[in-house]
């Protein structure tokens, strides 16, 4: 069985320059679930080599023969020149019930490799096509993960938070002799390298002292000896690490996927010949749309005539989003021409608009230049906890405005945690959800890349650590998003069954820790890891 | 009156010569902080907010009031002491790092025995913790705060898997610990160290011998049951004491009741009937009338005042002698039995040694109680380093030998106990059934300086009540004795 693909032109100069310096990193999350048919080729024939000129790629694959094995474990940024090809015999392609496989799996890897191909074929065969009802697999019987021991949340073994918390809360009640008693013990115990409950105690320690020394200041000086972030690095690491974090972790992934999916939704149920306007309120810094343009090029129809992208950077001017981990590039960093030439390179009409230092509550259609003949979708992922949510009710008021622009879908994606901030608790309770959060994140991060330790996981987890410093509005419980958004004029839309499977394809290739959970009552796709809540993407109309 | 000092510090070959050494080290007073120098770790905190900046104390303490969490209010001032006291001992080498390493390990030690037992408890946390101490304590380590943070984390991790299994058995991470297993040459050597090392042992002894050798002046026969002979040495001194004796009757006879354990142990009955043996020949030596017996415990170690043979017109003393750096844990049912059993016996003298140790609220629990013990022993090991500072390895074979498996015993019971066992002293438990303090001598007491005086300058010996002496390393108190004696002979 052959399938057809689009061929992209690798011929052209600028998409090298889009991939040139990813070169040595493994792009696969430009192709998300949709494009299997495609990752499964993707390192037999690096259709993206510039030197490579003029190679048509012809996607064979070949079900009950061989093909080409696709890396699900993904080494960290290891060359892609060595994966092994495989082969993998499927005689007699049966439906298998994926649960059991997953579990088979969790047991033998190498089992679990070939599992995993068999699913990857088995997801060829699942509706890539929208509006073909017969196959599509229910969400009840989905791959619901088996919670198992190593699963669980278990608070024993994080012993970094047994010495942060009562120091925060030896702080919060002005004990100073226990304060420094715990962080004469946090100091002898504290790495930024190690595991994740080490470099937990680092990060603690460095907060907690820089709570010490500059009470209510948000955010800690950077450069601090052995912690680096995403404000210090240089442009080409910064994109190369963020590329290789999207691949190993799910953490951004999957919600980049779930929005890009409700894009391709959304838009389906648009007149074909619309232009698309996305307003991208977001922390992908721009890695996420190569995916989403590349899908474009695959719809029945084509792409949209424009393609228009308006993106709202950060204001870094009050401060509080410097705090805020993930959503400050490096100074200066600007995604666009790559993005541009690489849509040029695809034959994707792009158009970007950039809002540099602009805030939010500024925006209206004038601003963005929407116009009723687009089709306005608004991806507000990961950026609006920043906004104060008590009084003002920032966060409500923002709504209303993302309303008033009459988009026709809005997705949101935000850490499902208790809200860290000030106003929401004493000193002691808010840093533990922060220490929370940093460590789902940390213990996360030691699975994705393998214990290894590399510059760049240190600048992915420094970012993430200035949670623990911020002390401004951050995060909060989906259930009260959701009450805002409805409380803004929004009305809750249904994922299409594409996007639950696409992303539900898109998790096998990660840890078994990771599960996407569905609430039946809410709508809402949910990323869980060990058991506990990490994020959850909603999508919105009005 | 003559006193006990006098007359024994001459020969005595039966045991080997006391060789005193009056080491006494010039003593730096510095009160420096030590918070200071360690900031560089962190360049974003400043520590001097902790080193009592201008308004930050009365700020501290006024948060502290207002916390009403005294729980642990005390507890970096706890650790911050040792270092103090340890700073005062004044070794010239002790620099300011040194300091600072022993009290990161005093910080470890407690968060430890935190983790381990305290409200949240983390056996993952204690697990990290005691790895990291491991790292940093060795028994043969260079500063007494390593070597002692060795016995310490020895003694936690034995805690933390015995805690697992569900029993208490000590498995060693060092070298074999407990005394039974050390070549007897070890231990007589330890001995022999200890002795010439610090004051603890004849202090015990000679305020003993000395308030028994003023209440049997005019007797004829004396008779003495002893809990716990161990070597024996004790009498020799007072037989010394008792043939020089110028006034009074003559020579009284002597004739001691030494309590033996079933067993194999050092002091079992064996044990026991060696060291009868040679006190009979030194006896016989100095021409002592003497005669050696033996009562044997029961299996638990219950005291029967039956078992022991009275003879009347004896004066009948009443000797026990508990936590002498060198000696075993003795239960302390079979204390209790031997000091409530003996009072039907009307003693007319009990003389009691005993440890001190600070009177731990319920609310401190195990980790009051182990910073307690950490404290004590600092001090123990401060003072035998100010007596003998160039003889390291002679006091890591003290440590060895007789301290280290001492801290793990009592933090073994500590644990079991879960900081719920009765913590008074021995002389208050006599005191609450029925004894009456006897009044401890003029004479008692100079002896007691005198022999002090031979030691480092950094013992002290306080006074407390009318009966009783204590001994101590600069501030912190370590040994005391006591004197009692029933209602009957006072009246």
């Amino acid at each position: 069985m052959a399938i057809e693909e689009p061929e992209p032109n690798s011929n052209s100069d600028p998409i090298s320059e889009w991939l040139a310096s990813t070169l040595s990193d493994v792009p696969s999350f430009f192709h998300e679930p949709y494009s299997y048919t495609d990752d499964l080729n993707f390192y037999a024939e690096p259709w993206w080599v510039p030197d490579q000129e003029d190679q048509i790629v012809n996607h064979n694959i070949i079900i009950d023969n061989t093909c080409n094995s696709f890396n699900i474990s993904s080494p960290v940024n290891t060359a892609i020149n060595n994966i092994p090809l495989e082969p993998i015999i499927l005689d007699h392609p049966q439906p298998v019930d994926l649960s059991k496989k997953r579990k088979k799996s969790d047991q033998n890897p190498k089992a679990s490799k070939k599992n995993h191909k068999l699913q990857v074929n088995e997801a060829e065969h699942a509706p890539t096509i929208v509006d073909q009802g017969g196959v599509q697999l229910k969400k009840s019987i989905g791959p619901k993960r088996v919670t198992t021991g190593n699963n669980s949340n278990n608070k024993e073994g994080r012993w970094a938070e047994h010495l942060l918390n009562p120091c925060a809360a030896a702080i919060t009640v002005g004990n100073m002799n226990r304060v420094q008693h715990l962080l004469y013990v946090l100091h002898e115990l504290a790495s930024f390298t190690g595991d994740a409950n080490h470099r937990l105690a680092a990060h603690g320690l460095r907060a907690l002292t820089h709570h010490l020394s500059s009470p209510g200041s948000s955010s800690a000086s950077s450069g601090t000896i052995g912690v680096t972030n995403f404000s210090s690095a240089n442009h080409k690491f910064f994109r190369d690490s963020l590329i290789n974090f999207i691949d190993v972790s799910p953490w951004f992934r999957i919600p980049n996927n779930i929005a890009n999916s409700s894009v391709l939704q959304i838009i389906g149920e648009q007149d074909r010949l619309k232009n698309l306007h996305i307003l991208d309120i977001g922390v992908s810094h721009g890695f996420q749309w190569p995916t989403l343009l590349e899908e474009l090029t695959r719809r029945s129809g084509g792409p949209p005539p424009l393609v228009r992208l308006t993106v709202i950077t950060p204001t870094t001017e009050n401060g509080e989003l410097t705090g805020t981990p993930f959503v400050i590039g490096p100074p200066g960093y600007d995604f666009s021409s790559q993005l541009l030439a690489y849509a040029k390179a695809i034959n994707i009409n792009l158009q970007i608009n950039r809002l540099d230092n602009f805030p939010l509550q500024n925006l209206n259609s004038q601003i963005i230049n929407s116009s009723s003949d687009e089709t306005l979708v608004i991806c507000a992922q990961f950026r609006l906890h920043n906004l104060n949510h008590t009084i003002p009710d920032d966060r409500t008021d923002l709504l209303k405005i993302l309303k008033s622009l009459d988009p026709k879908g809005l997705v949101l994606s935000e850490n499902n945690t208790e809200c860290g901030c000030n106003s929401c608790g004493d000193f002691a309770t808010t840093f533990s959800r922060r220490v929370e959060y940093l460590w789902r994140f940390l213990d996360s991060t030691s699975v994705a890349y393998k214990g290894r330790e590399s510059e760049e996981r240190r600048m992915m987890e420094g970012e993430a650590a200035k949670a623990l410093t911020n002390m401004g509005e951050m995060n909060e419980r989906k259930e009260k998003w959701c009450e805002r958004m409805r409380s803004a004029g929004f009305v809750k839309a249904v994922f299409g069954e594409d996007a639950i499977d696409g992303a539900r394809a898109l998790l096998r290739k990660y840890d078994s820790n990771w599960e996407i959970r569905l609430e039946e009552k809410d709508g809402c796709v949910d990323l869980w890891w060990k058991g506990q809540p990490i994020s959850f993407c909603s999508l919105w109309k009005i | 009156m003559a006193t006990i000092v006098d007359e024994t510090i001459s020969d005595f070959d039966c045991y080997g010569s006391l060789s005193i050494a009056s080491t006494t080290i010039t003593t730096t007073t510095t009160a420096t902080t030590s918070s200071s120098s360690w900031n560089d770790w962190s360049p974003v905190f400043d520590w001097d907010v902790f080193s009592g900046g201008d308004n930050f104390q009365d700020l501290i303490e006024s948060m502290v009031q207002g916390s009403g969490n005294c729980f642990y209010k005390s507890e970096h001032q706890d650790c911050a002491e040792f270092m103090e006291e340890e700073e005062e001992s004044g070794d010239s080498n002790n620099n300011q790092s040194e300091d600072i390493d022993g009290l990161k390990l005093v910080h470890l030690l407690m968060a430890a025995a935190e983790a381990l037992t305290g409200v949240n408890k983390s056996r993952e946390l204690a697990r990290v913790i005691l790895v990291r101490l491991k790292e940093l304590a060795s028994p043969n380590g260079a500063t007494n705060m390593e070597r002692l943070a060795a016995y310490f984390t020895e003694a936690l991790q034995a805690l933390m898997e015995g805690s697992a299994s569900g029993t208490l058995h000590t498995k060693h991470m060092f070298s074999p610990n407990y005394k039974d297993e050390h070549r007897q040459g070890d231990v007589l050597a330890a001995f022999q160290l200890l002795q010439d090392m610090s004051p603890f042992v004849k202090f015990g002894h000679f305020t003993a011998n000395q308030a028994i050798f003023e209440s049997v002046t005019h007797d004829r026969r004396v008779h003495i049951v002893d809990y716990d002979i161990m070597e024996g040495i004790q009498w020799a001194s007072l037989m010394q004491a008792l043939v020089s004796r110028k006034d009074g009757p003559p020579t009284p006879h002597l004739r001691i009741t030494a309590l033996s354990r079933s067993g194999s142990g050092r002091r079992s009955f064996g044990t026991v009937q060696e060291t009868g043996r040679r006190l009979t020949a030194f006896a016989a030596s100095i021409g002592q009338p003497f005669s050696f017996h033996h009562c044997r415990l029961d299996s638990d170690e219950i005291f029967k005042p039956t078992n022991v043979k009275l003879v009347r017109g004896e004066a009948l003393i009443i000797n026990c002698m508990l936590h002498l750096p060198h000696f075993s844990y003795r239960a302390s049912d079979s204390v209790a039995s031997f000091l409530s059993g003996s009072k039907t016996l009307n003693p007319r003298l009990v003389t009691l040694v005993e440890e001190e140790l600070r009177p731990i609220g319920d609310e401190e629990g195990f980790v009051g109680r182990f910073m307690d013990t950490l404290h004590h022993y600092s001090a123990l090991y401060d003072s035998l380093e100010a007596g003998f500072p160039l003889q390291s390895r002679a006091r890591a074979l003290v440590e060895r030998v007789f301290l280290g498996p001492r801290i793990t015993g009592s933090l073994a019971r500590m644990y079991r106990a879960r900081g719920e066992e009765e913590r008074c002293s021995w002389g208050e438990w006599l005191s609450g059934v029925g004894f009456c303090e006897s009044n401890i001598s003029f004479a008692n007491h100079c002896q007691a300086k005198l022999l002090l005086g031979l030691f480092n300058d950094g013992y002290r010996m306080e006074e407390i009540g009318t009966n009783k002496l204590v001994l101590g390393w600069k501030s912190r108190r370590l040994l005391s004795a006591s004197i009692w004696t029933t209602m009957d002979i006072d009246l």
